[in-house]
């Protein structure tokens, strides 16, 4: 996680890929992962598959359902994890809803997690609030727990929440569930604007964000972007290869 | 939060009985209550380990106490004699020294007493060692004693033992006679005294366990996206506003009175009694609502809120469409926008509730994904409410869902179970023996049940669906089989496999078709003061059958879980008992359903 800091010293735009663990095979799993850090990607979040996936859109909820029709647990993908023969050369991130965990318990589950070679935690129905019932653990392991911000979070909240981020921020970029959109909002510039200006970590776009002309409007007021949907779909359809220009565009050097 | 000590317990069950309390006594001195000391032992063994066992002696000896504490084993000695203080020094477990306290002076002496515990009685009349009478407590108010080695004994009992707490504050209370019948214990007195003693108590201090608000016990909480933390908390402040408004709620009283008919009869059902042969049957009937359930009770109270912040359409889920009905109804009548989410498979067992809503102007989006039954809908809901959250309230139809859905919806039913107490204390001069409510999300039954929380002599009974049968795949018995979990926005009790994905529930009624319990219910039931008991489909139909024809009242299908259960609870009961159940919905939303699964009934 102390690169992402790095990366953004060096003026560079972090790319954070999102997969859905299990989707077309356990064994998949580890190829995608290679893929994209060879690739380039700056980190990958490792989404598990859930029944009732409230925060995100038909894509990602079609891919986890495809996971679940496999099998795949919370459990399977951490053992698959610690499995991996290749090196892991990116920051791992395990985004899950929080019902999983506390099946797995809370304990349990960041010391597996930290095996797995896990950096981070995203937890999307787990708010600041209620943080006590993973925080502690996730700490005893070094594992940071990543916090959302949102165009809804009010300004008092979002001090707070900033203050104590680690890692980086997930500035959500639409009032709204993951998915790929083609315009932003009006107001998301502002908004990323105001969040980098007070977080002490990286902050990265995320949600809708699935097009060169969705980096271009935001390169300036963030330090990376975070795409799920479009990656979990070319992966499904087997043309993954078309992402590659939408890395390029986030971490080839820019002129600023 | 006080102790509880059942005192002269001489029978298994009744040590069993006395599980929650904090401790047990044991009577070595002359008493009808005596028991030796092998007899000490074989009860002592029931008990759990953190339980305190207590010996109470009349001047014995000091060889007869410590061969008592060693064999029985006793972690506390109590004194009722003439005991010198030599003597209580010499006893290694903690000494509890009893007095009778009749003037003020005797209050005075309290404090000369070297014991570890001071025990505070009524003046004994045939033997010492207690009296069964309540001495005036207020002896013990404006005196300067140590509460916290107060220990309060003397005719206490269910009725007045939460009186004696706040206005005595002991360390601990203990009990004999006030948990007998006819000279014995009895157990459901032991165990509404423990509860009486400590339900109040007991639930401020697991309030107290995560950030308290939104919290019953373990249950409940806030687990929603970042997206849904503003109009959340919006709402709740909102809802503080609003409950203390003497204005929202006179005009939350009158769309009740004036649109949707209450209060609604609490109707004797003397055929039922007649041929269930046991307690007085009372039906709260909800079937009379406007639109035809109680779901309209809440629709009405959140429309009015949410018009009050200034929202103006309205998101909704339904399982057998009558919440759905209730707020198309409630949106038709003050011209708020209404989107209703529904699952496939229930937009086809409830056809009349969907072609209602939008015959009243409702757009009705069916949702294909999971079992397209009320989870799918509860899901496509949120995921709508996230996308437009800056103009629209979710109306959630029942005691789920994030705080302070589950407070706020439990608050507008409660109108049930105000009505019921109200009524049936004029009709028969009492409170209910029992009351039977069937649970789906939990929103009627949290509103029957909760105005009778604190009368511990008021058993009730939720009655949730067993589908085929709780040994089954097919069930939505969720505090039978479930188990703590987060769904929609909060820790509850859900039915999950081992890896957490929640598991699709059955019911044929759409109603009770949920996964999920609310928190509230979740937390009652682990409590015990809320007994939580499965109906299969087939004794639902039958119950419908039943009522229909003794009543002539067609219940809906939800309903007949709790007739179903009311008639399995009647045969424990006897003539001179009252049991009420709660009549949820009317049938007629069924009629199709018992068309086909009633073909051919003569
Ligand atoms: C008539 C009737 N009773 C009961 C229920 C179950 O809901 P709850 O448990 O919230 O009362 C429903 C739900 O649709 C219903 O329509």
């Amino acid at each position: 996680m102390k690169r992402l800091a790095e990366l953004k010293q060096a003026g560079h735009k972090a790319f954070v890929a999102y997969i859905m663990a299990g989707d077309g095979g356990i064994e998949k799993l580890g190829e995608q992962i290679q893929y994209l850090q060879e690739r380039g990607v700056t980190a990958i979040e490792v989404g598990i598959p859930f029944s009732d996936p409230v925060a995100d859109g038909p894509t990602i909820e079609a891919a986890g359902n495809r996971a679940l029709d496999k099998g795949i647990t919370l459990e399977k993908v951490l053992d698959e994890m610690q499995r991996f023969d290749f090196e892991v050369k990116v920051p791992l991130v395990i985004m899950t809803y929080l019902n999983p965990v506390i099946r797995f318990g809370a304990e349990r589950f960041t010391q597996e997690a930290k095996k797995a070679g896990a950096s981070g935690v995203i937890i999307p129905d787990l708010p600041f609030e209620h943080r006590q019932l993973i925080e502690p653990f996730a700490k005893q392991q070094e594992l940071v727990l990543i916090q959302l911000v949102t165009l809804t979070t009010i300004e008092s909240r979002l001090e707070e929440i900033l203050k104590q981020a680690e890692g980086f921020v997930y500035a959500v970029t639409v009032t709204g569930i993951t998915g790929s959109r083609d315009e932003l909002a009006e107001e998301v510039g502002a908004f990323t604007r105001k969040v980098r200006e007070l977080s002490p970590v990286p902050v990265y776009a995320g949600f809708g964000i699935s097009k060169e002309s969705h980096v271009d409007r935001l390169r300036d007021d963030v330090d990376g972007f975070i795409v799920g949907s479009a990656i979990v779909q070319a992966f499904h359809e087997g043309r993954i290869e078309d992402i590659e220009p939408l890395i390029d565009a986030v971490t080839a050097p820019h002129s600023v | 939060m006080t102790r509880v000590k059942i005192c002269g317990l001489m029978e298994e069950q009744h040590v069993k009985a006395a599980s929650q309390a904090d401790a047990i006594g044991f009577v070595f001195a002359p008493s009808k209550r005596r028991v030796s000391i092998e007899r000490a032992q074989e009860l002592s063994r029931l008990a759990n380990n953190d339980m305190q066992r207590i010996g109470v002696f009349v001047n014995a000896s000091y060889e007869e106490i410590e061969n008592a504490v060693k064999a029985v084993p006793l972690t506390m000695v109590q004194l009722h004699g003439d005991e010198p203080d030599e003597l209580i020094r010499r006893i290694e477990v903690p000494v509890i020294q009893a007095f009778s306290i009749r003037t003020p002076d005797d209050v005075e002496k309290l404090n000369n007493s070297i014991a570890d515990y001071i025990l505070v009685d009524a003046p004994g009349t045939d033997y010492r060692g207690g009296s069964g009478h309540v001495f005036d407590w207020s002896l013990l108010e404006n005196v300067d004693l140590d509460h916290s080695r107060l220990i309060l004994a003397g005719g206490l009992n269910r009725d007045n033992v939460q009186a004696a707490i706040s206005q005595t504050a002991p360390f601990m209370v203990d009990v004999s006679s006030g948990v007998e019948t006819d000279g014995r214990k009895d157990e459901v007195k032991i165990q509404q005294f423990i509860l009486q003693a400590k339900g109040d108590s007991m639930e401020r201090t697991q309030e107290k366990t995560i950030d308290p608000v939104g919290f019953f016990g373990r249950y409940g909480g806030q687990f929603v996206p970042e997206t849904l933390m503003k109009a959340v908390k919006e709402l709740e402040a909102a809802y503080e506003d609003a409950k203390n408004d003497a204005e929202f709620q006179k005009e939350y009283h009158h769309y009740l009175k004036e649109y949707v008919g209450r209060e609604q009869p609490l109707t004797f059902a003397a055929r039922m009694t007649e041929a269930w042969g046991g307690p007085k049957i009372y039906l709260k009937r909800e079937d009379l609502n406007h639109t035809g359930a109680h779901k309209v009770n809440n629709a009405i109270g959140q429309a009015l809120l949410a018009q009050r912040m200034g929202k103006r359409k309205i998101v909704a889920e339904t399982g057998a469409g009558q919440h759905g009905v209730a707020t198309a109804t409630i949106c038709a009548l003050f011209d708020l926008d209404c989107v209703v989410f529904m699952g496939e498979e229930d937009i086809k067992r409830q056809q009349l509730n969907v072609f209602r809503m939008k015959l009243l102007g409702a757009r009705v989006e069916s949702v294909t994904k999971g079992s397209g039954t009320l989870k799918d809908a509860v899901n496509e809901a949120l995921r709508y409410w996230v996308t437009n959250v800056e103009d629209t309230h979710y109306l959630i139809g029942s005691a789920l869902g994030p705080h302070p859905f589950p407070t706020m919806v439990r608050d507008f039913q409660s109108v049930i179970g105000k009505e019921t107490k109200r009524q049936i204390l004029e009709k028969e001069g009492r409170l209910p023996d029992a009351i039977v409510a069937c649970v789906g999300g939990g929103s009627n039954a949290i509103g029957m049940f909760h105005p009778f929380i604190e009368d511990a002599s008021v058993r009730l009974i939720g009655a949730e669906a067993a589908g085929d049968g709780v040994d089954t795949e097919r069930h939505a018995a969720t505090l039978t089989k479930g188990s703590e979990g987060v769904l929609h926005g909060a820790m509850m009790k859900i039915l999950q496999d081992d890896a957490g994905q929640v598991q699709e529930a059955h019911s044929i009624s759409a109603g009770l078709d949920y996964p999920g319990i609310g928190p509230e219910h979740a937390h009652l039931a682990d409590n015990g003061r809320v007994t939580y008991e499965a109906i299969t489909d087939d004794e639902a139909l039958e119950s419908v059958i039943e009522m229909s024809r003794l009543e002539g009242i067609i219940p809906a299908l939800e309903s007949a879980h709790a007739i179903a259960q009311a008639k399995k609870q009647a045969q424990s009961m006897t003539a001179d008992e009252l049991l009420v159940i709660c009549v949820s919905g009317r049938g007629d939303k069924d009629m199709a359903t018992y068309a086909e699964k009633l073909e051919g009934l003569s």
